[in-house]
C-alpha cells in the first residue's frame, strides 16, 4: 500500500471579508499517496487554492487536522514551518514569481540557501534542476530576459532543486501560451512519473488535468466525491 | 546572515536612481556628522601634550578683553610650583592688507626671556635666541607663517596697531618650528611699551599671564594659588589651565558643545526620517517578493536580516562617502585662515576613530529607519504578501 503523503480530516477554513463571514473549506476529508499526481478541479471560489495554501502550510485551518509527509501542520510554530517547508515543499506559482535581480541560476540557488550547502555545492545543485527542465543555457539570463514558459520552468526549477517530497502547482499554465503550457505540463508529468514526486496541481482547465493521475473536484468549499463533477461544471473553452 | 549578501546588495541597487539619491542624502549627511564629530573631538576631547599640560593662562576675571597689571608677574612668579611666568599680550593690528585672509595671523607681544622656558615645544638656534633677546624691535615667528609669507631672517615687518595706537616695524630674527603648525608671531612686549605714549596706561598692564607649571599635577593647585592671591584687588584673576583657557576662549561664540550636538542631532532625525521614508516604498513596492521568499522556507528573521541588511548597504555606502567629503572639509578648514584662532582645529581630521564613529552612525541610521518595514514585512503573512500587486 502507497504512503499517505496528504490526509486531511474535517478540514475547514472560514475567514471574515469585510463583514462577511465566508466559508472557504468545508469539512474536506482527501488522502493523496505518495507518488501521485493530482489536480485539484473547481471554479473559481471553490476553494481549491486555499486547501493548497492549507497543504503548503502558507495559511492555518480553522478546523479539522491535516497531516503533510505525518506532520500535523496546526502544532508547528511559524519558524519550524518555514523550515519544514524548505525542506518538504517545492511550490509553483501562477505568475511564475521569481525575483528580478537574480538571474536564473541565482532564483534557482535561493532554497539552497536556507540549507547547509556550501556555495559550490548550491550552484552545482541548481545547475543541474536547471539542466533538468532544459535551461542549462540560460543559466545567467535575468528573468526579463527570459519568456514566460521559460521563466515558469526556472520557477519549477527552484522548486525542486531541494528534492522536495511534495510540489504543489497554483495553475502553473494559467499565464502561458499553449505550447508553453505544454511544456511545462509535460515537465511536471516527467517528475511524477521519472522521479516519483507527488505533485497536486491546482487548475481549472480539463486539458492540464489530463496529465494527472487523478483529478479531484471542490465545489463551493466542498470536496466532491471521487469521480464526481459538479453539477454545472463546463469545460472553459482553450485558448 | 553572509549568504545572503548577493542578494542583498542586489536589492540594495535595483532601484538605481533611488540607491543613488538616498546614497547622496546620506553622504552629504554624514559629511557633515563626520566634520562635526571630528570638531567635538578636536576642540573637547583633545589631550594636550606634555609641554600643554604645564601651562596655565591668567587672565582678567572679568573678560579677557579686561588687562591686568604688569607688576602681577614677580608674585605669580612667587607662588609654589610656579616654573616660568610670562607676560602675553594679544596685539592685533593690520599687516598690508587686511582684505587678504593670509594677512592674518596672531601677533603676541611676550617676554624674549621666557617664552622658550613656557614654550618647551618651539625650537629655535640659540644664536636666533639670543637675537631676539638683544634687538628690542626683533620678532620671531612660526616656521608655518614664514613659509606661507615667504619670510626669511632679516625682513622686515610692519604691524599697524589697531587697539594700541602704534605701529610696530619689526626685523624677522628666528624662524621656529612648533608642533602644531600655527601661523603665529612673537615679538618683545617691551618695544610695545617703549611705543606706546607715556601716559598710556595700556604701557603698565597687559593681556594675560602664560605660566609653565613645575608639574602637570601642579597646575590645579596654581591656578588657585594665583586666583587667591589677587582676590581683594580690583583685578580679579581667573587662571585656568591651556586646554580649558582655549574652551572658554571658544565660549565667546556661545554654548559650541550644545550647538554641535543640536545640528547633530537634526541632521540625525532628518536623515532618520528620509531613510525611512525611502526605505518604507522600498519594501513596500517588493512585499511580494517577501512572500515569495517565505513560501520557499525564509523565516521571518530572515526577512528581517535581508531588509535591515539592504538599508545597511546603503546607508554605510553613503557614509563611507561622506567619511571621504568630511575628510576633505576637515582639511580646508584645518588649512583654512580661522584655525588659526583655533589651533585645535590645525589638527582637524578624520581619524580611524571618528571615521568608524561615522560609519557607526551611518549604520545605526540605517538600522533604525529600515527597522519598522522591515518588522511589518517579515511579519506579513504569506497570502497578504501574494495577494500585493504593487
Amino acid at each position: 500500500m502507497a504512503e499517505t503523503v496528504i490526509q486531511t480530516k474535517q478540514l475547514q477554513k472560514e475567514f471574515i471579508r469585510d463583514e462577511f463571514h465566508v466559508v472557504a473549506l468545508k469539512d474536506v476529508d482527501i488522502t493523496i499517496s505518495r507518488g501521485e499526481f493530482v489536480a485539484l478541479m473547481g471554479p473559481s471560489g471553490s476553494g481549491k487554492s486555499t486547501l493548497l495554501h492549507l497543504i503548503a502550510a502558507m495559511d492555518r485551518p480553522s478546523g479539522g487536522e491535516i497531516l503533510v509527509l505525518g506532520e500535523n501542520l496546526r502544532t508547528l510554530s511559524d519558524r519550524a514551518i518555514a523550515h519544514w517547508r524548505n525542506a518538504h515543499i517545492g511550490f509553483v506559482f501562477q505568475s511564475f514569481n521569481l525575483i528580478p535581480v537574480l538571474s536564473a541560476v541565482e532564483n534557482v540557488e535561493l532554497p539552497l540557501k536556507l540549507t547547509n550547502l556550501k556555495k559550490k555545492e548550491r550552484m552545482e545543485h541548481a545547475e543541474t534542476a536547471l539542466n533538468l527542465v532544459g535551461l542549462g543555457d540560460r543559466m545567467h539570463h535575468l528573468p526579463r530576459q527570459l519568456s514566460g514558459g521559460q521563466e515558469q520552468r526556472v520557477a519549477i526549477a527552484r522548486a525542486i532543486v531541494t528534492d522536495p517530497d511534495l510540489i504543489l502547482a497554483d495553475e502553473p499554465t494559467g499565464n502561458l501560451d499553449a505550447t508553453s503550457a505544454q511544456d511545462v505540463l509535460t515537465l511536471l508529468s516527467r517528475l511524477n512519473k521519472e522521479f516519483g514526486k507527488t505533485i497536486v496541481m491546482v487548475t481549472h482547465d480539463p486539458h492540464a488535468a489530463h496529465f494527472a493521475t487523478k483529478s479531484r473536484h471542490l465545489e463551493k468549499g466542498e470536496l466532491l466525491p471521487e469521480g464526481q463533477v459538479p453539477v454545472d461544471w463546463t469545460v472553459p473553452a482553450k485558448a | 546572515m553572509f549568504r545572503y549578501v548577493s542578494l542583498i546588495v542586489k536589492n540594495s541597487l535595483r532601484n538605481r536612481r533611488r540607491s543613488i539619491l538616498t546614497i547622496g542624502s546620506i553622504a552629504v549627511s554624514l559629511c557633515i556628522l563626520g566634520v562635526l564629530i571630528a570638531m567635538y573631538r578636536a576642540m573637547f576631547q583633545g589631550m594636550p601634550t606634555e609641554a600643554q599640560a604645564l601651562r596655565l593662562v591668567c587672565r582678567n576675571r572679568v573678560s579677557l578683553t579686561q588687562p591686568i597689571p604688569i607688576y602681577f608677574r614677580d608674585k605669580i612668579q612667587r607662588i609654589p610650583g610656579v616654573h616660568d611666568v610670562m607676560a602675553w599680550q594679544w596685539f592685533g593690528g593690520v599687516y598690508k592688507d587686511s582684505r587678504d585672509p593670509n594677512n592674518m595671523f596672531p601677533r603676541f607681544g611676550v617676554e624674549p626671556d621666557h617664552l622658550f622656558n613656557v614654550n618647551t615645544e618651539f625650537q629655535l638656534p640659540d644664536d636666533q635666541k639670543l637675537a631676539f633677546k638683544n634687538l628690542r624691535t626683533g620678532c620671531v615667528i612660526s616656521r608655518a607663517l614664514a613659509d606661507k609669507l615667504h619670510f626669511n631672517l632679516g625682513d622686515r615687518i610692519t604691524l599697524v596697531g589697531d587697539i594700541f595706537p602704534v605701529t610696530l616695524e619689526l626685523k624677522v630674527v628666528g624662524i621656529f618650528n612648533e608642533p602644531s603648525n600655527v601661523d603665529i608671531l612673537y615679538f618683545n612686549r617691551e618695544y610695545l611699551r617703549e611705543a606706546l605714549p607715556v601716559d598710556s596706561s595700556q604701557r603698565d598692564t597687559v593681556g594675560a599671564f602664560l605660566i609653565q607649571a613645575d608639574s602637570p599635577a601642579d597646575v590645579p593647585r596654581v591656578a588657585e594659588a594665583v586666583d587667591r592671591e589677587f582676590e581683594a584687588t580690583p583685578f580679579q584673576t581667573k587662571s585656568e589651565s591651556e586646554k580649558a583657557f582655549t574652551l572658554s576662549f571658544l565660549a565667546f561664540l556661545g554654548n559650541l558643545k550644545l550647538f554641535i550636538m543640536a545640528i547633530f542631532g537634526a541632521v540625525t532625525f532628518t536623515i532618520l526620517l528620509v531613510s525611512g521614508n525611502t526605505i518604507s516604498m522600498s519594501v513596500r513596492e517588493r512585499i511580494r517578493e517577501v512572500g515569495i521568499l517565505k513560501t520557499l522556507g525564509f523565516t521571518p528573521g530572515a526577512i528581517l536580516g535581508i531588509v535591515l541588511g539592504e538599508s545597511a548597504v546603503i546607508s554605510i555606502i553613503g557614509g563611507a562617502i561622506g567619511c571621504l567629503f568630511a575628510a576633505g572639509m576637515c582639511s580646508m578648514i584645518a588649512h583654512s585662515p580661522g584655525s588659526m584662532f583655533m589651533p585645535a582645529l590645525k589638527t582637524l581630521g578624520i581619524t580611524p576613530l571618528v571615521g568608524l564613529l561615522s560609519l557607526g552612525v551611518a549604520l545605526a541610521i540605517g538600522v533604525l529607519s529600515s527597522f519598522v518595514p522591515a518588522w511589518n514585512a517579515s511579519r506579513t503573512s504569506i497570502l497578504e504578501a501574494l495577494r500585493f500587486s504593487g
